[in-house]
């Protein structure tokens, strides 16, 4: 693992950090114990177990040789997930990948949704700390159909209140406020969400990926819930991993 | 962790050429959403004694509006509403819990008189009635049909819609309209 694991600020966090009073979520307690955080992430512990789970499979030799990529370029090409692997033909998200690699191995592959999962897909993506994010969504036709995908489920209204997550994260609402919380930006110029997930999420006391972080926010506004894996749940990824394109990959984040 | 499990089931690589498309967790969820989309934008016509002076009316449209749902909900609702409600065509047998009713949540997005912790993502609904209904620059069926279903107003609203979901009735529709345009 890269030494020196860099803490990822949100950008939502950035704006309760530094707006006082009571229009937002975070109290004065929240952020003193934020500040504490940021110094020593919760999610250290996990992101180790998952390097703890990978071992068993032979660390980051045996995943780099499982990829079919050399060690040193291992971290590149985790910058570039999720991504279309032949073998398996479909576009796959690193916690997908990592049950292929263990049924390969011999081993009953982990449920996405388990928290040893969680801990594996963290350590592995923060072998790619400190690279750019390079995902490519016309590296063939399987790309492109994720990303169309992913854009039209990121743009569909549905469920109980009418919403789609463009009607929360589209850039003309950026930094609006939703009952006390900035909204977040995904996409525009320099924004990493998806350089920052799995992160701990301190709300919830426990690691979350980006794609559990996804139903979170559909349970909230109240719009099915989708299992994480599906099509549409890695296309979101997809579409969101693109708008972070570039941005420095920074496991594990801190969010509210 | 569970290190044994994973060690007893080490059992070297299979001879067998894998089915990635069993091993690897992928469920649909296109139906999922399909059964789940928003309905066409629709018109409504305000019923007739819509909005009302009633201040038990006024005060269930004062409570949707300030309150994400009955599970959430500090204070008690008020006559006429519910904590709970029934979904439509199920029947519940003694012992099985009723689901908590969704509110408007529109505080989440609208500042208005008294309101805890508003949002700003849409405009300010404070002294309602003097600067959009007494103005003349909205009527009153302006605001039912915006709450009803606001992309007939703009079809690219970041607004909830609410009737044409069937998260509300007409009547609370209309108890939530006689709020936000009554005198505070
Ligand atoms: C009703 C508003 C709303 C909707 C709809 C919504 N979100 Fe969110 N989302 C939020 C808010 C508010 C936050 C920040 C919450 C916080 O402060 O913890 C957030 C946070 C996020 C984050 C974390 C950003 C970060 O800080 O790294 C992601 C990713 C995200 N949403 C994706 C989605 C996706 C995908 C959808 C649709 C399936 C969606 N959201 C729908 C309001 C919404
Ligand atoms: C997710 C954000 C959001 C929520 C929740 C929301 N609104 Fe709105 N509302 C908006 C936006 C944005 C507008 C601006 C017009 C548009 O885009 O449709 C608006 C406009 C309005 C207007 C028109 C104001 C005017 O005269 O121009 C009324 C009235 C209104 N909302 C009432 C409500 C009520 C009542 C609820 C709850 C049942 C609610 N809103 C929930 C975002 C929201």
């Amino acid at each position: 693992m890269k030494t020196g694991i860099k803490i990822a600020l949100s950008v939502a966090m950035l704006a309760s950090l530094s707006f006082g009073g009571e229009q937002f979520a975070m109290s004065d307690a929240d952020r003193a114990m934020y500040a504490e955080m940021s110094e020593n992430n919760p999610a250290d512990i996990m992101v180790a177990d998952g390097e703890e789970l990978l071992g068993y499979m032979g660390g980051d030799e045996g995943l780099a040789k499982y990829l079919g990529v050399s060690e040193d370029d291992l971290p590149t090409y985790i910058a570039g997930f999720p991504r279309y692997i032949k073998k398996f033909d479909m576009v796959v998200g690193i916690d997908q990948m990592i049950q292929a690699m263990m049924a390969d191995g011999g081993h009953k592959p982990l449920k996405l949704k388990s928290g040893n999962m969680f801990s594996l897909l963290a350590y592995v993506k923060s072998i790619a700390n400190g690279e750019k994010i390079n995902i490519d969504v016309n590296a063939n036709p399987q790309m492109k159909e994720a990303y169309a995908l992913g854009e039209k489920t990121f743009m569909t209204k549905r469920g109980g209140r009418g919403l789609s997550c463009n009607s929360c994260h589209s850039p003309d609402v950026v930094g609006r406020v939703l009952r006390t919380q900035p909204l977040p930006d995904l996409g525009a110029n320099g924004a990493k969400a998806a350089a920052t997930w799995p992160a701990y999420r301190m709300t919830k006391s426990s690691l979350r990926t980006m794609q559990r972080r996804f139903q979170g926010c559909m349970k909230n506004a109240l719009l099915k819930v989708i299992p994480i894996g599906s099509k549409e749940m890695v296309a979101l990824e997809v579409y969101l991993t693109d708008k972070a394109k570039g941005s420095e990959i920074s496991i594990p984040g801190l969010k509210r | 962790m569970k290190k044994t499990v994973m060690i007893s089931l080490l059992v070297g690589a299979s001879l067998f050429a894998t089915d990635y498309s069993k091993v690897i967790t992928h469920p649909d969820a296109s139906k999922m959403i399909e059964k789940d989309l928003l309905a066409p934008p629709k018109v409504y016509t305000m019923p007739s004694g819509c909005i009302t002076n009633d201040p038990d009316a006024i005060a269930r449209g004062e409570y949707i509006f300030h309150n994400l749902n009955g599970k959430k909900a500090k204070k008690n609702p008020p006559k006429g509403l519910s904590r709970r409600q029934m979904k439509p065509g199920v029947t519940y047998l003694p012992g099985q819990k009723i689901p908590f009713k969704q509110y408007g949540n529109c505080v989440a997005c609208h500042n208005i008189e008294n309101a805890k912790g508003a949002g700003n993502i849409g405009p300010d609904l404070t002294n309602y009635k003097e600067n959009f209904v007494d103005s003349g620059a909205r009527t009153h069926a302006f605001v039912y049909q915006k709450i009803a279903d606001a992309r007939i107003d703009n079809p690219d609203t970041h607004m909830t819609i609410n009737l044409t979901t069937k998260l509300f009735t007409p009547r609370e529709i209309c108890d939530i309209t006689s709020y936000i345009v009554s005198p505070k």
